[in-house]
């Protein structure tokens, strides 16, 4: 029989199953989606994380009263317009840290040929080490140690300035 | 640039897998992937909604995997696989306070990827690049596997790490639908009902794409056969 | 998947000798020529590997494993020593968003602090309390490509770990993204655990640190090391690492001008290069000691200004070469605002995901 069959096929794309990324992949893609979180949480308006932080600091005081929908609503507002107080006196465009990113993701002068990968360059950190990873790690179930040896660098520049 | 099957190129016949001595009558025995267990799902994604952290990185944890080879069978692109497996998970945090578990979260975060998968294929259109995984040492263990590779026969010789290449380019052959049931079914190993839930067709379309793909398939590589030298 | 490095052995003299046509004392001459030629290629291989040798043997007590927890599990990386006072170098993805570091040094363990954690770099630096042995710091423009190199590390659960390889290249940038700086792409191979580590030249200098591997761990980039003694030196300055800024965007001219290409496009409000006297379609040609020929040039310029200090910028107006002192401001990636904004310095995103959004 010179043709391939049904079984054949269904066999040889079975051992397709074979075909895996290389070690440490799985264990690094949890961290990376993190990172890819954080990164989109940074490019978020400001106003948009003000208020995402103030329903979260709403959410933990877990007051019954504060709960209800409009007094949440109405806190969450106050909030926002607080920390949109303090964050909108710096000057126009140095902005807040945290929006560094986008905000001077400066889009590239027209007649420029060059073009360079979006999205968002370099980005925040805080020097302070995590708070409370102790405690994460036991809501987490144990993951296995990560050997450290990513393959992509950590930042990079999106547009050419100095 | 295509990185090929990383297997020592030894003489195979295939067609001594139907020898009789091997049981050509019974239908090849098809293991599906480990299914998850819907209640540890269905616990995890409550405690997703109720927003406790770290639940939802569990379920990210466990479908990785299963996840990582549907959308790597269907883009044969390693790069490609890493990009939309992290789009897919972010389109599921964020759409998982509206799941209702009116269908299991397997066939939820299955079809999401399917779709988003298919999506990405129709806008790349025709240009793709390989960017295949090597083989993993564990094929060494596989049954298939070394039932081909123990027999050998002076009457046809395949190179069975060449045809697994003309296999993969012969899958990029075939249009994206039809290379998401081949995924789900032959690699993934998912029964046909489960298939139809996740692409929302009936049973008896998946399996009529099924037929033709497999049909296709098979008139790939027996080109060449016909001509090996390419 | 580690694969051992590739040494020649020493070629065989012997083929190739027709001994019926020569006479005895030829014959005799011949062979300690051979014998001689043989022995200096078989010396030649076996000094590369006797440099190699020493390298590691100098070097390894100063390279540590770290140890540390980030929001997910145990991490770990390499690191090692540049002063005798317990300060390391590492990778960013390993001394970066960790805490609860241990080093481990001559068999004993050691809590460690982060001191400097630096995005843009790629790297971090650490800190125990003992006295230590030290790297000493090489020079990377003394680095050609093929430049062989070695680097020791902790790779997965094993010990101090060398490898062999060469420089393969300077890179600018990878699969289309742009580094902060120029990296060096080298050759050799790399496993898991090896953030971090040290890339020695055959003196036994480190001249880069190990930042991520490419291609199925078969190469991959450090980051030269003068751009790991930048942060170093503005932390000792000023306690944190300071990226300066200007405030000008760089396109590519349509002609060269004096060997540049790169033209000043959009100078941003508010900044320095905006109070400068530096006008939109000046050429530039220098940024500090930095010669410019094309805009990609202005990446490596700007990693190394320092926010405060001022830096000289030579362009071409015309006919005329401008040469303006313009002091940098904090660049807008690092965590300090403007000097002038009147937020709080340590302000900054808590980094674990969000509860999911409420409908």
């Amino acid at each position: 029989m010179d043709e391939f069959d049904d079984k054949e096929i269904a066999t040889l794309l079975r051992l397709k199953r074979h075909e895996q990324p290389p070690p440490g992949y799985f264990d690094n893609f949890l961290h990376e989606f993190h990172r890819r979180q954080r990164d989109e949480l940074l490019r978020q308006p400001l106003w948009r994380i003000g208020l995402q932080r103030a329903q979260d600091f709403m959410f933990r005081l877990n007051v019954p009263a504060l709960t209800s929908y409009p007094a949440m609503v109405t806190a969450v507002l106050v909030f926002a317009a607080i920390i949109s107080l303090k964050v909108y006196q710096a000057p126009e465009p140095v902005r807040l840290s945290a929006q560094a990113g986008p905000a001077f993701a400066a889009p590239l002068n027209p007649g420029s040929e060059l073009t360079l990968a979006s999205p968002v360059a370099t980005r925040v950190f805080t020097a302070q080490p995590l708070r409370n990873f102790d405690e994460r790690a036991r809501t987490h179930r144990a993951a296995p140690p990560r050997y450290v040896l990513d393959s992509v660098p950590v930042s990079y520049e999106s547009t050419f300035r100095f | 640039m295509s990185n090929t099957v990383a297997l020592p190129s030894i003489a195979r016949r295939l067609s001594d897998l139907l020898s009789p001595g091997v049981g050509a009558n019974d239908k090849p025995k098809r293991k599906a992937m480990d299914r998850p267990r819907t209640d540890e799902d269905q616990k995890l994604v409550a405690r997703t909604q109720s927003g406790e952290a770290g639940a939802f990185d569990e379920l990210v944890v466990k479908y990785t995997p299963r996840l990582y080879g549907l959308v790597y069978n269907m883009t044969s692109n390693h790069e490609d696989t890493n990009d939309l497996l992290q789009d897919i998970f972010a389109k599921a945090y964020k759409a998982i306070s509206g799941f209702r578990g009116k269908s299991s979260f397997y066939t939820w975060i299955h079809s999401i990827a399917v779709n988003m998968t298919l999506n990405f294929l129709k806008k790349r259109g025709r240009r793709f690049h390989l960017s295949l995984d090597d083989v993993d040492a564990s094929i060494q263990n596989d049954k298939e596997f070394i039932e081909l590779t123990a027999t050998s026969s002076p009457v046809r010789e395949a190179d069975l790490s060449e045809l697994q290449r003309r296999l993969n380019e012969a899958m990029m052959k075939l249009s994206e639908e039809h290379r998401a049931v081949v995924t789900m079914f032959h690699i993934q190993g998912m029964p046909h009902a489960e298939i139809s839930k996740i692409l929302r067709v009936s049973e008896g379309t998946v399996r009529s794409r099924l037929f033709y793909a497999n049909r296709q398939l098979q008139n790939y590589l027996d080109e060449f056969r016909k001509n090996p030298v390419s | 998947m580690s694969r051992p490095s590739d040494f020649k052995s020493p070629a065989g003299f012997s083929e190739g000798i027709s001994q019926a046509v020569m006479g005895k004392s030829a014959f005799a001459l011949i062979l300690c020529l051979v014998a001689g030629s043989a022995s200096a290629q078989e010396q030649s291989a076996t000094s590369i590997s006797r440099e190699v040798k020493d390298v590691f043997a100098r070097a390894a007590r100063a390279v540590v494993k770290i140890h540390g927890n980030d929001e997910h599990s145990e991490i770990f990386g390499t690191g090692f020593f540049i002063d005798p006072t317990g300060t390391l170098y590492t990778s960013y993805t390993v001394g970066g968003e960790a805490g609860n570091f241990t080093i481990e040094f001559d068999g004993k363990k050691y809590p460690a602090r982060q001191i400097v954690a630096d995005v843009r770099s790629g790297m971090a630096m650490l800190k125990i309390d003992a006295a230590t042995p030290v790297l000493t710091i090489g020079k990377t423009e003394q680095l050609e490509v093929a430049t062989p190199v070695v680097t020791i590390g902790y790779p997965l659960d094993l010990p101090e770990t060398p490898s062999f390889g060469m420089i393969a290249g300077f890179d600018r940038k990878y699969l289309g993204r742009y580094f902060s700086t120029t990296h060096l792409r080298v050759n050799l191979p790399t496993q898991r655990g090896e953030a971090g580590a040290p890339l020695l030249n055959l003196k036994g200098e480190v001249v880069g640190i190990l930042v991520s591997s490419l291609e199925n761990n078969s190469s991959c980039y450090a980051l030269p090391i003068e751009a790991a003694e930048k942060i170093r030196s503005d932390y000792v300055r000023f306690g944190e690492a300071r990226h300066g800024w200007i405030g000008i965007n760089v396109s590519e001219a349509k002609t060269p001008v004096e060997g540049s290409r790169a033209e000043m496009a959009d100078i941003m409000p508010d900044t320095p290069g905006a109070d400068s006297g530096i006008k939109s379609g000046d050429i530039l040609l220098q940024v500090g000691r930095t010669k410019v020929h094309e805009p990609e040039d202005v990446l490596d310029a700007s990693f190394f200004i320092t926010a405060g200090d001022t830096v000289p910028i030579t362009v071409i107006r015309g006919s005329e070469k401008l040469t303006f002192d313009v002091q940098a401001d904090f660049h807008p990636a690092s965590k300090r605002p403007a000097m002038s904004a009147t937020l709080e310095p340590n302000r900054g995103i808590p980094l674990n995901l969000q509860p999911p959004p409420k409908k």
